[in-house]
């Protein structure tokens, strides 16, 4: 092998270490910008947490919200949501349930989710008008079959989140897979 | 040769790190923000979600009780309403049924209505519970707790069919149950809660 030919495999070589390491930067760089670009995730405003599960403060039962009385005809009382029926596959630890207090409302809730035995399955702290779950955790699960149930609305006095008002009960049935 | 054979994988490498950076970003977009892919299936829309809003009042209100001078009738009448605010998604031929019981109220035990003295429970007074409105409610007329409550969910008090069906009620006191009390002992605030119980129903 003569000069000229080991002076060109050298320039071969070094055109060729040149060219991979451009490829190199170049994922890099094409990396670095997909990762950095990556929409940031917007903080959300944290809603209140019950003992376990998520209270959200913009609860809405999702019905229509249309007025069906003027505030001068409508007479003070208290807004309780009902069901007709909720369901879960067994083995499930909680159930879609939209229990929650309407923000129409000016009392508080204590929400509770028990079987017609009376077994407790959900107990929430104080909602407040607007605030409510949309998917209930348990206190345990429940085998396959239809069960009778109440959501109960302890209601009290928003001021002192414990004197008494009247309360109430919705039944339904909960059907478990 | 070898040097071919070290770029040959190392391209290779390098187009591979690139295709696993954009399957990456492209998995994180708004309709997959978790990055996961889901498999959903069709869920029954109205199991779960509020079917109905019933609003009841806040609390009883007798207002100040007035001790008689004697033993005869002496009734102090308020009014409540009930009303069916919201009614969706209810099965058809399905109407809300409602009932309302004492808060203490037992099947086959105490199921009378009470006001109680906030510092002496063991003051009380009973009151009765119609469903009509005042204006049609007299001394002869049958209280809805005058039956027997057979139910844990308390004495029929009305059947929602339509929505803004609205009940006007009528809680009636005697005041002669205070005829005779030493009016020191039975002085003070008096307080009472009611349970309304709410259950889709098939239409009679």
């Amino acid at each position: 092998m003569n000069n000229t030919q080991e002076k060109t495999k050298s320039k071969k070589q070094t055109i060729i270490i040149i060219t991979l390491a451009l490829v190199l930067v170049g994922c890099l760089v094409t990396a670095a910008v997909l990762l950095l670009n990556k929409p940031k995730e917007e903080p959300l405003n944290e809603p209140a947490k019950g003992v376990v599960g998520v209270i959200k403060d913009n609860w809405d039962t999702q019905v229509s919200s249309e007025p069906t009385d003027s505030p001068s005809q409508a007479k003070k009382g208290t807004q309780i949501p009902g069901y007709s029926s909720a369901e879960m596959n067994a083995g499930d630890m909680s159930i879609k349930l939209r229990i929650g207090n309407p923000k129409e409302n000016h009392v508080g809730f204590y929400a509770s989710l028990k079987l017609a035995d009376g077994t407790v399955l959900y107990k929430s702290p104080l909602l407040s008008p607007g605030q409510g779950l949309e998917e209930v955790p348990l206190t345990q699960t429940l085998t396959k079959g239809t069960y009778d149930a109440i959501v109960e609305y302890k209601c009290v006095l928003l001021e002192d989140g414990k004197t008494p008002l009247n309360s109430a009960e919705s039944g339904l049935k909960i059907y478990v897979n | 040769m070898k040097f071919k054979k070290i770029i040959t994988i190392s391209l290779a490498a390098a187009m591979a790190m690139t295709a696993t950076v954009s399957a990456a970003a492209a998995e994180l977009t708004e309709q997959n923000p978790t990055g996961n892919t889901e498999v959903t299936a069709h869920i029954n829309g109205s199991a779960g979600n509020v079917s109905y809003i019933i609003t009841i009042p806040d609390v009883v209100d007798f207002g100040e009780l007035v001790q008689p001078s004697n033993n005869d009738n002496f009734y102090k009448y308020v009014d409540y309403e009930v009303k069916a605010t919201k009614l969706e998604g209810l099965p058809d031929l399905h109407h809300i049924g409602v009932y309302v019981k004492d808060q203490n109220a037992v099947v086959k035990g105490d199921t009378d209505f009470y006001i109680t003295n906030k510092n002496d429970p063991s003051i009380k007074f009973k009151y009765d519970v119609f469903h009509r409105p005042i204006d049609d409610t007299t001394q002869y007329t049958i209280s809805i707790n005058s039956d027997t409550m057979t139910g844990t969910a308390g004495y029929k008090l009305y059947d929602f069919f339509y929505e803004g069906d609205t009940l006007d009620g009528t809680l009636r006191l005697n005041q002669n149950q205070l005829y005779g009390r030493n009016i020191t002992d039975i002085a003070g605030e008096y307080s009472g809660y009611m349970v309304f119980f709410s259950t889709v129903e098939e239409n009679p």
